[in-house]
C-alpha cells in the first residue's frame, strides 16, 4: 500500500490507504516520553462506526485520542491513517480557559480557520456554515452570548458544533457528558446519536461512564493497561469481561429498553 | 497642558511614549489573557541582567540585553508534557537570577550603577528620534504579524491541543508570539524603562479586561489608556518636578482604580 506523509496534529504522521478504515493501531505502545501507558494496542476506526473507548480511571483512554489525532507520537509500532483525514476534536469543556473573552459563534468559528488558511480571513459562507453547525447542535440562539456565560452543556455543544465547522471526518470527542446533569448528558448523547444516524458522522468517543456509552455505541473498545478487548458493544460488554476489567462484580440489565450497568451484586451464570 | 509639549524633549518623549504604550498594551492584552504577566516581568528583569551584563564587559547594550531576553523566551515557551518543575517554577527562578544578576553586574562596574537606574526607573525623557523610529517599526511588525496571523495566536493560545488536532503547528505560533514579546519588553525597556515597560504591559490590558467583553474594544481601551496615562503624566512629571516613568505608571494605577469602579456600578 501506498504511504504519504503528512502533517496532523502539529507532527509528521503516515497516511495509507486503508480502504473502508479511517485509523489503524499496529502493535503501538502509547505513552509520554518514557512513560509507557499502554501496550500492543491493535485498535481500527472504521468508516461510518461509533466507537466507545471505555475503561476505568487513569488507564490511558486519552493517550490513545491523542496519539490517534497525532497530538503525540506513539513510542513504539504504527499508528496509520487514511489520506486527508480530517479530525473534529471535542476535549472536555474544562480544559477551555474562561479568561477568554470568545462569544459562542467566535469559540464554533474556530473550527473554520485550518479549512480558510493562514492568511485569509472567514468568509460569509464560512460564517453561515459555523451558524449551521450552531444549529445543529442546538445552540444558535447563544451565538453572541460570551462563551465563559453558557452551561457546561451549552458549552459542549458549542465545542461539538466547532469541530463539526471544520468538515471532519471522524468526530473525536473526550468524555464529552464529564460533570453533566442527566438532562445534559443525555441532550449531548442524543446529539451524537443524530448526528451519527442523520449525518453518517464517524464518531469516536472516549467515555468512563459505561451507562451512557453502552446503548448508544456500536463498537467498544475496552482498555485497561492495553487493549483488552474491541468489538460489536452486545460481544464486548458481558457481565464477565466487565467484571475482569474492573475488578469487581458487574451485572448488565435492561430495564425501559435500555441496559444498564449495575457495579456490584451478582455476575451473570 | 498643550504647552508643555512645546518643548522639544518633550515631544519626543511624547511620541515615544505613545507608540511605546500602544505596543505593549496591545502585547499586555496577550500576556493576561495567556496568563504569562510572570513571564513579561521575568523577561523585564532578564534584559535588565543583559544592561548590566553588557556594561560590565563593555559590549553593546543593546544586543547583550536581545539576546539574554531571547534565550529567557525559548526557555519560558518550551511547555513540558510532564515535568516535576512547573514552568511557573522556572519563571520564578529566571525572575530571582536575573535580578540577583543585574545587581551583582552593577556592583562590578561602576558606572553601570547609575546606567542600571535609569534603565530600570525610566529614561523617556532622553528619548532619540532614532529609537522612536525603531519602536515604529516594532509596533508596525507586530501589528502586521498578529492581523495577518490573528487565526493562528488565538486558536493555539485559547486550545492549544485542539489547534494541534486542526493541523496547526501551535507550538510554532506559541513560541512566535514569544519572540515579539522578547523583543519588544527588550527595545521597550532601553527606551522606557524597566518599570514603565512592565507597567504599560500588564496594566491597560487589565483596564481594558474589565470594561469590555469584545476584542476590538478591549484592544481599544488598553491603548487609550496607555496614551492617556503617557500624555498626563508627562504633564504630571513636567509641572510638578517628579520621575516621569513613575508618575506615567502612577496615572495608570488610577485609571486601573477608575475602571474597576465602572465595572462594579455597570454589572
Amino acid at each position: 500500500m501506498g504511504i504519504q506523509t503528512t502533517q496532523c496534529g502539529g507532527q509528521t504522521v503516515q497516511e495509507v490507504d486503508l480502504g473502508s478504515d479511517l485509523v489503524l493501531f499496529h502493535q503501538a505502545d502509547l505513552g509520554y516520553g518514557k512513560r509507557r501507558v499502554l501496550t500492543n494496542v491493535n485498535l481500527v476506526v472504521k468508516n461510518g462506526d461509533f466507537l466507545a473507548i471505555v475503561g476505568p480511571n487513569g488507564v490511558g483512554k486519552t493517550t490513545i485520542l491523542k496519539t490517534m489525532l497525532g497530538i503525540i507520537r506513539p513510542l513504539k509500532g504504527r499508528v496509520l491513517r487514511a489520506p486527508g483525514i480530517r479530525f473534529g476534536y471535542v476535549p472536555q469543556q474544562q480544559v477551555i480557559d474562561e479568561i477568554y473573552p470568545l462569544t459562542t459563534l467566535e469559540v464554533a468559528a474556530m473550527g473554520r480557520y485550518p479549512i480558510v488558511g493562514p492568511i485569509s480571513r472567514l468568509s460569509k459562507k464560512d460564517l453561515d456554515f459555523v451558524l449551521s453547525c450552531l444549529e445543529k447542535v442546538g445552540v444558535l440562539n447563544l451565538a453572541n452570548r460570551q462563551f465563559r456565560e453558557l452551561s457546561g452543556g451549552q458549552k459542549q455543544r458549542t465545542l461539538i458544533a466547532r469541530a463539526l465547522a471544520g468538515e471532519p471526518d471522524v468526530l473525536v470527542l473526550d468524555e464529552p457528558t464529564n460533570d453533566m446533569d442527566i438532562a445534559s448528558e443525555y441532550a449531548i448523547m442524543e446529539l451524537l446519536r443524530d448526528l451519527h444516524e442523520s449525518q453518517k458522522v464517524t464518531i469516536v468517543m472516549v467515555s468512563h461512564l459505561l451507562n451512557v456509552v453502552v446503548n448508544y455505541a456500536k463498537t467498544i473498545a475496552l482498555v485497561d493497561g492495553g487493549l483488552k478487548t474491541m468489538g460489536s458493544t452486545s460481544d464486548v460488554v458481558t457481565s464477565e469481561s466487565l467484571s475482569k476489567a474492573y475488578g469487581l462484580p458487574v451485572q448488565l440489565v435492561d430495564c425501559a429498553g435500555k441496559r444498564v450497568v449495575l457495579a456490584g451484586g451478582e455476575t451473570d451464570g | 497642558m498643550a504647552d508643555v509639549f512645546t518643548v522639544p524633549f518633550l515631544r519626543i518623549a511624547l511620541l515615544g511614549g505613545l507608540i511605546v504604550g500602544c505596543l505593549c498594551a496591545f502585547l499586555g492584552i496577550h500576556v493576561v489573557l495567556r496568563r504569562i504577566v510572570f513571564v513579561g516581568a521575568a523577561l523585564a528583569q532578564v534584559s535588565s541582567s543583559g544592561v548590566g551584563l553588557a556594561l560590565c564587559t563593555n559590549t553593546n547594550v543593546s544586543v547583550v540585553s536581545l539576546v539574554l531576553t531571547l534565550l529567557g523566551v525559548a526557555t519560558f515557551s518550551v511547555k513540558s508534557a510532564e515535568g516535576r518543575i512547573t514552568q511557573e517554577s522556572l519563571i520564578g527562578v529566571a525572575y530571582s537570577a536575573a535580578s540577583a544578576l543585574a545587581v551583582l553586574f552593577v556592583a562590578k562596574s561602576a558606572h553601570a550603577e547609575a546606567h542600571l537606574l535609569n534603565v530600570l526607573s525610566g529614561n523617556i525623557l532622553t528619548i532619540t528620534p532614532g529609537q522612536v523610529w525603531l519602536m515604529t517599526t516594532l509596533l508596525v511588525c507586530t501589528l502586521l504579524i498578529h492581523t495577518l496571523f490573528y487565526k493562528q495566536f488565538l486558536f493555539s493560545a485559547f486550545d492549544s491541543e485542539t489547534a494541534k488536532a486542526c493541523g496547526i503547528r501551535a507550538g510554532f505560533w506559541d513560541l512566535l508570539f514569544y519572540v515579539i514579546l522578547g523583543v519588544a519588553v527588550s527595545f521597550s525597556i532601553r527606551v522606557v524603562g524597566t518599570l514603565l515597560a512592565f507597567g504599560f504591559l500588564v496594566v491597560p490590558a487589565v483596564i481594558a479586561l474589565l470594561l469590555s467583553q469584545r476584542f476590538a474594544g478591549i484592544y481599544t481601551i488598553a491603548t487609550s489608556s496607555a496614551w492617556v496615562s503617557t500624555i498626563l503624566g508627562l504633564v504630571l512629571s513636567y509641572r510638578l518636578d517628579l520621575p516621569t516613568g513613575p508618575t506615567i505608571v502612577a496615572v495608570l494605577g488610577v485609571l486601573l482604580v477608575v475602571a474597576w469602579i465602572v465595572s462594579k456600578l455597570t454589572r
